[in-house]
């Protein structure tokens, strides 16, 4: 058994926590069979405290004092970077935007072990705290749809699972510090949103007047009914689209939706219960409440959370890595590989190089590499279940034929699959380049058009790498 | 009609073996309805039964298995999600406390497979397509193959001088395939894990010896092949016992120096090679790493497991 030491760092519009867990990889085939290598242990081995993000301005991130707040956790963890091993840091909900992911990348990137990964975006984050949530696990075990809201302090990242794979995405401009409350009771901060839907309601918000309980919950209400229309229990009102958050995809409700799962610092006001409803000077208390009421509770069925406030940052910390399967090949040397964009034949393009034609994926690669302005790429695709020998030669000379020429000297053709086919697909493409030049052949991958991948050093006497398949990189 | 004659032994011999004698109309009517025809005077039981059985349908395919046949299932998405991860035979639902016809049937279809995988020989011309001689074991027939696995493991002095006479001496690898209790498995698999493996090992620079094919031969013939050829490591390429779930699995044994006698614990293996296992190419090109790890190492089995 091999463990690996990852951390996990999320920065929030509202909160930035660290963790660090411990993914324990085995084979867990049997003896007489080809080994299976698989993680069969995420322990979350430190959870660091919440802290607010600093920031500058309302919307700039204070990359110094973020640094000055990871740097404690790694030293309260016991742990330098030079021992994570894996890991994402995830900037999130409004903080992110580009001035804040290059200001905290400068000051991170001490922290940024050698393959720790950095993303964000609304998609992914949503992802990412479904699984954190235990949201993706439920899904899978009892093989029903289930959906993921991660109700932060600017948004709402919605994801919808099926069978354990995320199946929809989604984020909406729905969150607990959507309006804040100063301590002695007035209005403070409002936000767009929250004037759109306060104007809905008929509720009348300014800056400096007293904070009226009646008037923050019939807000929340509105929210909640957004949620409704968004999760399809309502008829849509203009209004949820004018919630979505921008650069967020379509979400494509599931027809056979059956449970919901809440996450995110809100979720804590759902599962239980908070006295004093301007504790936290917001309206997640108010809005949490409004969800409790609302018709997602009755029409859907609310299962618990494994984890709330810090889905996010568990998930980062501990369901951005996977292994590789179990039988690959690649050329001695090249890891630790980051950022490789992903270039998916879809089964068309697919069956064009099964059949050993060249041109039309040489042209592909071709325009690929010049569209996003890279030395790489990965090619991606299925293959297939039972593949026979001779249409693997083929498949092998086709990808060489096509790739060979193009790439310039010493870069290696990659290929990934997710059918087990890459140890042979592996050996012939070398075979057909006469071992001039490096190959990575990796199977039981599922990466889509547009993701990047990193791999890292192999383990398990070289008989797996780990791999991290992201939608969205920055820096 | 004929199809309708055969219908009407099978359901007559399940019925008389799920209860006794039956009427020869019960049977007819079960006939009609699976033909499409009405039914009218069919009882209950047997009608309802009938109902999932389509004549035209090949009741051992995966798309036929794939159909859940338990009525009215609670979650019906979550039970064909189930079914997609196991080839048992689950959601299948019962007529009282019994199998339904469909699952019996379906068993016994499965069963005939696995004995067919048993009792078929390969076929010669995939054996001449790929260019294998074949050898015969002591073994004279399959009867004899299935109740003595003495003779399954030897051959004659005869057979030996034919296999050293065609075989390229003192390889370092020599590979062989052979029908074991399965056939199926050979034709499944063969022509496409044997390349896979050769061409393996090439690249690796082991010289590999002539293949042939060996019927009637159990996993123990290694151990005569390997004295008789003199090869460093052998592998055979066997058809496994087949079960109710696949009769298509094939297995690769191989050894370090075998000898006839030694303990079998000598023995690597590598198992499940089928397309619902590990897919033939892909274990070739495993197999080939497997070889050339037990030819460095200069062992096999239990002691290379253990370093």
């Amino acid at each position: 058994m091999k463990e690996i030491l990852s951390v996990g760092i999320d920065i929030g519009t509202s909160t930035t926590q660290v963790i660090f867990s411990r993914l324990s990889v085995e084979n867990t085939s049997g003896y007489f069979t080809v080994p299976k290598i698989s993680i069969v242990g995420k322990d979350i081995i430190y959870k660091g405290e919440i802290h607010r993000t600093p920031l500058r301005t309302r919307t700039l991130i204070d990359g110094e004092a973020v640094r000055d707040i990871v740097s404690a956790e790694f030293q309260k963890a016991g742990f330098t970077p030079s021992q994570t091993e894996t890991g994402a840091v995830i900037i999130t909900g409004e903080s992110a935007r580009k001035e804040n992911s290059e200001e905290v990348l400068r000051y991170l990137s001490d922290f940024a072990g050698e393959f720790v990964v950095s993303t964000a975006g609304p998609d992914i984050e949503s992802v990412v705290a479904g699984k954190g949530s235990g949201a993706a696990a439920y899904s899978e075990e009892n093989g029903v749809a289930v959906v993921n809201l991660d109700i932060g302090g600017g948004t709402t990242n919605a994801v919808i699972f099926d069978d354990g794979e995320a199946v929809a995405k989604g984020c909406l401009d729905i969150g607990g510090r959507l309006v804040t409350v100063t301590p002695d009771g007035k209005l403070d901060y409002i936000s767009e949103s929250a004037s759109l839907v306060a104007q809905s309601v008929g509720v009348t918000l300014r800056p400096g007047d007293a904070a009226r309980r009646e008037d923050l919950a019939r807000l929340c209400d509105g929210y909640a009914a957004v949620l409704e229309q968004f999760l399809g229990i309502a008829e849509p009102t203009p209004l949820l689209s004018r919630l979505k958050t921008p650069g967020s995809s379509d979400f494509v409700l599931h027809p056979k939706l059956r449970a919901v799962c809440f996450s995110g610092g809100v979720a804590d006001f759902i599962y239980g219960k908070q006295d004093d409803p301007f504790r936290f000077g917001d309206i997640g208390v108010f809005l949490g409440e409004a969800i409790v009421r609302s018709r997602i509770c009755s029409a859907l069925r609310r299962i618990g959370a494994a984890e709330t406030i810090r889905a996010t940052v568990v998930g980062a910390g501990t369901y951005t890595t996977s292994v590789s399967g179990s039988t690959i090949d690649y050329t001695d040397g090249l890891f630790p590989l980051k950022n490789i964009p992903v270039m998916r034949l879809n089964a068309e393009e697919q069956r064009a190089c099964f059949g050993g034609d060249s041109a039309a994926l040489a042209e592909k690669f071709r325009w690929f590499l010049s569209q996003n302005d890279c030395r790489n790429a990965v090619v991606a695709m299925d293959g297939e279940k039972d593949p026979s020998y001779v249409s693997v030669q083929r498949l092998a000379k086709a990808i060489s034929g096509a790739l060979d020429p193009v790439l310039p000297a010493g870069e290696p053709i990659m290929v990934v699959l997710r059918h087990d086919m890459a140890k042979v697909l592996g050996r012939q493409i070398r075979d057909a380049v006469s071992d001039k030049r490096p190959v990575i052949s990796v199977d039981s991958i599922l990466v889509q058009e547009n993701d990047y991948i990193d791999m890292g050093r192999p383990l398990m006497d070289g008989m797996v790498i780990p791999v991290v398949v992201k939608t969205l990189i920055f820096g | 009609m004929e199809k309708n004659d055969l219908l009407s032994r099978i359901i007559a011999e399940v019925l008389s073996e799920m209860g006794g004698s039956v009427p020869a109309s019960a049977v007819e009517d079960v006939v009609k309805a699976s033909m499409g025809a009405s039914a009218p005077a069919a009882s209950r039981v047997v009608s309802s039964a009938a109902a999932d059985i389509d004549i035209r349908e090949d009741i051992t395919s995966k798309e036929c298995k794939a159909v859940p046949t338990l009525d009215e299932p609670a979650d019906m998405d979550a039970l064909l999600r189930m079914k997609s991860k196991t080839p048992a035979r689950i959601g299948v639902g019962r007529a009282g406390g019994r199998m339904k016809t469909k699952t019996l049937l379906t068993l016994r279809a499965d069963h005939a497979a696995a004995r067919d995988a048993v009792f078929m020989d390969v076929d010669p011309a995939l054996l001449e397509k790929m260019g294998l001689f074949t050898v015969q074991t002591m073994c004279t027939d399959k009867n004899q193959f299935l109740t003595r696995p003495d003779l399954g493991r030897r051959f004659s002095d005869e057979t030996i001088r034919e296999i050293q006479s065609k075989c390229v001496k003192n390889p370092d690898v020599q590979i062989y395939a052979s029908d074991g209790l399965s056939s199926t498995a050979i034709k499944a698999n063969l022509e496409n894990i044997l390349p896979a493996i050769m061409d393996g090992l090439k690249r690796k620079g082991l010289s590999v010896g002539t293949p042939f094919y060996v019927r009637f031969g159990r996993v123990g013939t290694e151990d005569a092949i390997s004295e008789a050829l003199g090869c460093k490591v052998v592998c055979v390429l066997i058809g496994e016992r087949p079960g109710l779930a696949t009769a298509e699995s094939m297995s690769a044994y191989i050894a370090y120096k075998a000898t006839v006698g030694m303990p079998e614990a000598r023995r690597t293996v590598v198992s499940n090679i089928h397309s619902g296992g590990i897919a033939a190419v892909e274990a070739g090109a495993y197999i080939a790493d497997m070889i050339e790890k037990i030819y460095k190492a200069q062992k096999s089995g239990v002691e290379l497991q253990n370093g």
